[in-house]
């Protein structure tokens, strides 16, 4: 039994067929990528898993019990975490406020009547918790920064603490990647290795980069036109025919 | 990798312009907000030329696409439109210099029938009869879609709407058609027709810079090709060649978990 | 056979009800398809709807009844050329320039529009508010009577007015199915990026659309006023509100995007209008009510909150949405510890310095001045928590305001009960009452929940205030004693400004510790991003909704304090709903971030007009409201507040030493990048 796994997820969009019985399945510890080529319907996997869109035919469960109707926050409460391609931060919030809110929210420690008791302000172990995993992920001494003031790397380990503070078991990664240069994305898949590595969380990572997922991930599913078209070892789907001629067209494949 | 990334500057490759080419982008860089999705490109498309734009997703091939047709305005750098300087420059005034684009995904007005959407792009320069001509023209072009004139262009397959989405600009012979993924999501056939339609303008002497993820068919069909990865131009040349290069840099590094 | 005697009257009725809403409705569709063509073409929900209904209204008026134009003539001028210049104008020199703002930012504008554009008008063509004039419609004796079928009565006017609608509707529909202008708009509508590349300059059809709009804005200004009670005695912007009202519940049939819906809707709404009115029985009270001024309310809330369409509302489906870069952050607030050290000695320098003064020297008129600015900054603390903190805009604080004034009355002319307990008891009530109103449309958010409240503020005004449980019998709220607790009494004018200020410390205080605690970080997180709030587990609607339950306490206690300092509630003068709007406005203006902000705005809206404008300047007391517009057009460019932007400049240097950092910071963290990013 998988921590997080969709089965049989179809989706359809005005007589298009996004994903068509997609069969997915993340466990703890693991690192998982999940590629393909532009519209070949990576996102709507994504937003099926997190309940963003409810698919039209099969179903998502986490640690054995279906989810498939439950609304976004219930589903985070459970474990999952997510970052955004886009990235989606509390502008006008420190750093270190995004994961202290994640981590109220998480032990459920925020009412009115404390704020205005006065009880809600941050308290010294809760900063401590804070900057020790800023500092893990190379921000230390962050805390304190305007949001507005980091780089899109940095935005998008800011993200990834926050998902973090909410004690997630499985995290997903929507192309962390994108807006990032060659060396940027390195050094944002090394950390995260780190982490991964440290805390034993699950890892799903939706990318178009194949190089990162390629160094990245252990297991990955391909999908093309809505359909899984080869699920395994990293290595293995690397060498695959049909992946490559996903990305590269016939003309590549026909020759190589 | 030695080969794809030992290109000098892009702007020396690009070929010196005898005639002043239809567009021209000089150090080009452009931001979405935060985003920085284009680093000092600079590129040329000339007369009749064909150049295709490779590079995978998240690459900026059509952030490179959206400046060339003035929807995205670069934070640094020079947009040149037949030796003008449209920089600055809004969308429509391109459309007016011939300079087309369509864009990547469903690319039409979702509300408006198929006569609509057409009608919407053909009365610009046409007056009624003018309209009714282009009408039956671009239906002639692709006979999909005069079947279903007036169905409302949201409820089309993608094909049909990519189409529709060509129809609209082929009728007028543009100078420059700067066309976006187009086989995004189309089934390989659909892809060859649409492939097939291109092929005919180019042969009528329309310049062509053909964004695309699946490079086969646009190689077959342009005489150059830029790659692009992060951004910033990794390589150009000629289309024959760049095939090689683009596997190179999309799956070499694959070659570390085989070996 | 008297039952067949009974149905003939009945079916009579129906028929003969039938007769009379048709024209009301045709009020109600062209209002509403004016508000539809500018909320598609340029996403403004254009409340200055009234503004400029007015002013064509007003130019008819002064042509045709006070310098004798012939009627056409005057039409010819007040709608065909007054009404769609001035939609121009505000296209070009207003909204043109705020197209990527919030749509609650422009909704700001628009309110701040409706206040200030007539004023100007006033001052302009020196229009006399005084004159008495006949409700005059466009239309010679448009007060003889026909006869339908040689038994329903029906008006020339309202005749024209339904004819005049529908020609208006199908000249609408012909231009939109027919001609290029028609075509352009439609597709301006679904994407201007798409429209641009097709080569057609998207501002200039914009332009055009807010003609057209304009247009219907100043025809429906003219036809509905021998029609309109609310208009009948006296030409005032608000008169409009209850057609819009119910306007705005026809348009919200059609998502406020569909213009047959609107059109149809406005129609129906007006016959169910004439129908409840006639076959509701009467007495019920509720029934009653809802024959009366409340129906449009109730009809308006209801569609919000049950029309399926509203809540199955998606964001715009431009294919090119993606093309416009994410709206700018707000700068970034970082303050020295030294600037903000100095900035609060020179505060508590310059609160000294007042405070000698007011109890020192000052006489009975300022210190009742210096009172009403800490109350108003009280009640104006209830906007800086709900739509500063929580970024959602109500309508209603001034509902709020008042409850609290009530309660604070009605325990004392009641029960002989301590003024501050029935201050607190309107705050619990308020409270209350916000939580109700608010669960059901703060899931809509947005523009919705601006409408809903503004639908509950008028309903409020309209309506219940007239019921003595709440706005008192009689002699409407007068005797409201100051109070006298802990053994002091606060009845002297020092003493209850004491009071005041303690209450606004007190509150400001309690703002700041939940602006720094869970539930301040939630409403950030919701500003931010709401998409990623859900991501870690917040329930926004459930945020919301306890904010502005606190926000609506607040205003109620700022309300009570208001009437303990008046000795009297006095509702017209102070809690009118467009007060209400002149509230949110200037507060929004003036920086609602912050508690400063708040109290900036108490002692702008008290302080200002009397000291600056009137004293210092000698100007008529409409300038103010001529300045405030203004000030809320500037607030388009920037959203943190006046006050605040100017505190920011006053920073730069601050800013630039910044600045110099984070590039520093971001290459050292790139540099990190590149030195791990080397290839083997």
């Amino acid at each position: 039994m998988s921590l997080l796994a969709a089965d049989g997820i179809t989706k359809r969009f005005a007589g298009i067929t996004a994903l068509d019985d997609v069969h997915i399945a993340v466990d703890e510890g693991e690192r998982v990528g999940l590629i393909g080529p532009n519209g070949a319907g990576k996102t709507t996997l994504f937003n099926c898993l997190l309940g963003l869109l409810r698919p039209d035919a099969g179903s998502v469960s986490f640690d054995g019990q279906s989810i498939t109707r439950l609304p976004i926050y219930r589903r985070a409460r459970l474990g999952i975490g997510r970052t955004f391609q886009r990235v989606e931060l509390f502008s006008g919030s420190s750093v270190r406020d995004h994961l202290l809110f994640a981590h109220r929210i998480r032990s459920g420690t925020g009412a009115l009547w404390k704020d205005l008791l006065g009880l809600g302000l941050p308290k010294p172990a809760e900063i401590e918790r804070c900057d020790t995993l800023l500092e893990s992920l190379g921000l230390g001494g962050m805390g304190d920064e305007p949001i507005e003031a980091l780089s899109l790397g940095q935005s998008r380990l800011v993200e990834v603490a926050r998902a973090l503070m909410t004690q997630p078991r499985v995290v997903l990664l929507d192309e962390p990647s994108s807006g990032l240069d060659r060396a940027e994305t390195t050094a944002l898949a090394d950390t995260l290795a780190r982490i991964q590595t440290e805390q034993g969380f699950g890892l799903l990572l939706v990318e178009h980069d194949v190089e990162l997922v390629a160094t990245f991930t252990e297991r990955t599913y391909v999908l093309n036109f809505g359909k899984l078209i080869t699920h395994g070892p990293t290595s293995e789907v690397m060498r695959d025919d049909e992946v490559r001629a996903a990305y590269l067209g016939d003309f590549v494949a026909g020759t190589s | 990798m030695t080969d794809a990334t030992t290109t000098a500057d892009p702007a020396e490759m690009a070929p010196a312009p005898l005639v002043i080419p239809v567009l021209e982008m000089r150090h080009v860089n452009a931001a979405y907000g935060p985003f920085r999705a284009l680093f000092d490109v600079s590129l040329s498309v000339g007369e009749g030329e064909t150049v295709a734009l490779l590079g995978r997703n998240g690459a900026g091939k059509t952030t490179v696409a959206r400046v060339a047709s003035g929807l995205v305005e670069p934070t640094g750098g020079e947009v040149m439109v037949d030796g003008n300087d449209f920089t600055k420059t809004r969308a429509y005034r391109y459309a007016k210099a011939g300079v087309v684009h369509v864009p990547e995904g469903r690319a039409v007005f979702p509300d408006f029938s198929v006569e609509e959407n057409l009608t919407l792009a053909f009365s610009r320069t046409r007056d009624r009869s003018g309209v009714r001509d282009a009408l039956a023209r671009a239906f002639e072009l692709f006979p999909p879609i005069a079947q279903r004139r007036r169905q409302i262009a949201g409820t089309l397959s993608g094909g049909e709407q990519r189409m529709l989405a060509m129809a609209r600009v082929l009728v007028e012979t543009p100078r420059l058609l700067i066309a976006d993924e187009l086989s995004l999501g189309l089934a390989p056939i659909v892809t060859d027709e649409v492939y097939a339609v291109l092929a005919r303008i180019r042969d009528a002497g329309t310049a062509l810079l053909i964004v695309e993820q699946h490079m086969g068919h646009a190689l077959a069909l342009c005489d150059r090709a830029i790659l692009l990865d992060h951004g910033a131009i990794s390589w150009q040349g000629p289309a024959s060649e760049a095939a090689q290069a683009a596997g190179a840099s999309l799956f070499d590094t694959g070659g570390d978990s085989r070996s | 056979m008297t039952a067949s005697v009974l149905a003939a009257g009945v079916v009579e009725e129906t028929i003969r009800a039938f007769f009379q809403g048709l024209p009301i409705g045709a009020g109600f569709a062209l209002v509403a398809m004016s508000f539809v063509l500018t909320y598609k073409t340029s996403g403004v929900f254009n409340l200055a709807f009234g503004a400029q209904a007015f002013i064509s209204a007003a130019t008819y008026f002064e042509l045709h009844v006070r310098r004798d134009w012939p009627i056409w003539s005057a039409v010819l001028v007040a709608v065909v050329l007054v009404a769609p210049v001035l939609g121009l104008l505000l296209e070009r020199l207003i909204f043109r320039h705020v197209h990527a703002a919030s749509a609650v930012s422009k909704l700001v504008i628009s309110l701040g529009l409706l206040v200030a554009l007539p004023e100007l008008f006033k001052l302009i063509v020196d229009y006399n508010r005084e004159q008495p004039f006949g409700a005059v419609g466009i239309i010679p004796d448009g007060t003889t009577v026909y006869r339908l079928f040689g038994r329903y009565p029906v008006t020339r006017d309202e005749i024209a007015a339904f004819v005049i609608v529908v020609a208006a509707a199908l000249a609408l529909a012909a231009l939109f199915r027919y001609t290029r202008l028609g075509l352009r708009i439609r597709a301006v509508v679904q994407s201007p990026r798409m429209t641009e590349l097709n080569g057609v300059n998207a501002d200039w059809v914009s332009s055009g659309s807010w003609m057209l709009s304009s247009l219907f804005a100043g025809l429906a200004g003219v036809l509905l006023v021998p029609t309109t009670p609310s208009l009948g005695t006296v030409l005032e912007p608000t008169g409009y509100f209850p057609i819009v009202i119910s306007a705005l519940a026809a348009a919200a049939l059609g998502r406020l995007v569909s213009l047959p819906a609107a059109m149809f809707g406005g129609l129906a709404l007006g016959v169910v209008t004439t129908q409840m009115r006639t076959h509701v029985p009467r007495d019920n009270v509720i029934l009653a009510e809802l024959q009366g001024p409340a129906l449009p309310y109730v009809m308006l809330f209801a569609i919000i909150v049950f029309w399926p369409a509203i809540r199955r509302q998606v964001a715009g489906a431009d294919p090119l949405l993606g093309v416009s870069p994410p709206p700018p952050a707000l700068a970034a607030t970082s303050r020295s510890r030294g600037m903000t050290i100095y900035t609060r000695i020179m505060a508590l320098a310059f609160f000294t310095a007042v405070g000698i003064w007011t109890f020192g020297y000052a006489n009975d008129f300022w210190i009742s001045r210096i009172t009403h600015s800490v109350i108003f900054s009280i009640i104006f603390l209830s906007i800086v928590v709900f739509t500063g903190l929580g970024g959602q805009i109500a309508l209603c604080q001034v509902t709020f305001a008042a409850i609290g004034a009530f309660g604070a009355m009605q325990f004392a002319q009641r029960w002989d009960i301590s003024v501050i307990v029935g201050m607190l008891a309107g705050a619990a009530i308020a409270a209350a009452v916000g939580a109700v109103l608010s669960i059901p449309v703060m899931r809509l958010g947005g523009i919705w929940l601006a409408i809903a409240t503004l639908a509950f503020a008028l309903f409020f005004h309209d309506v219940l205030v007239k019921y003595s449980w709440v706005g008192g019998s009689l002699f409407h709220g007068r005797g409201v004693p100051r109070p006298e607790f802990l053994g002091v009494d606060f009845s002297s004018r020092e003493n209850f400004l004491i009071l005041s200020i303690a209450i606004l410390v007190l509150v400001g205080v309690l703002i700041i510790l939940i602006r720094e605690s869970s539930t301040g970080m939630a409403l950030r997180a919701l500003r931010g991003s709401e998409t990623a709030a859900e991501s870690i587990g917040v329930i926004s609607w459930r945020s919301r909704v306890i904010v502005f339950s606190v926000s609506a306490a607040i205003a109620a206690i700022g309300g009570g304090l208001l009437a303990m300092e008046e000795r009297l509630v006095g509702y017209e003068a102070n809690f009118d709903p467009q007060t209400g709007l002149f509230w949110l406005v200037i507060v929004v203006v003036l920086g609602a971030r912050t508690v400063e902000g708040g109290i900036q705005a108490g002692v702008a809206f008290v302080i200002f007009p009397e000291l600056v404008l009137h004293r210092w300047f000698g100007l008529d007391g409409a300038w103010r409201f001529v300045l405030f517009g203004f000030a809320a057009i500037s607030f388009a460019r920037h959203p943190e507040g006046l006050l605040e932007h100017g505190k920011r400049r006053s920073q730069a240097l601050m800013q630039r030493a910044f600045a110099r950092r984070a590039p520093a910071m971001a290459a050292a963290g790139a540099g990190g990048a590149a030195e791990t990013g080397e290839e083997p």
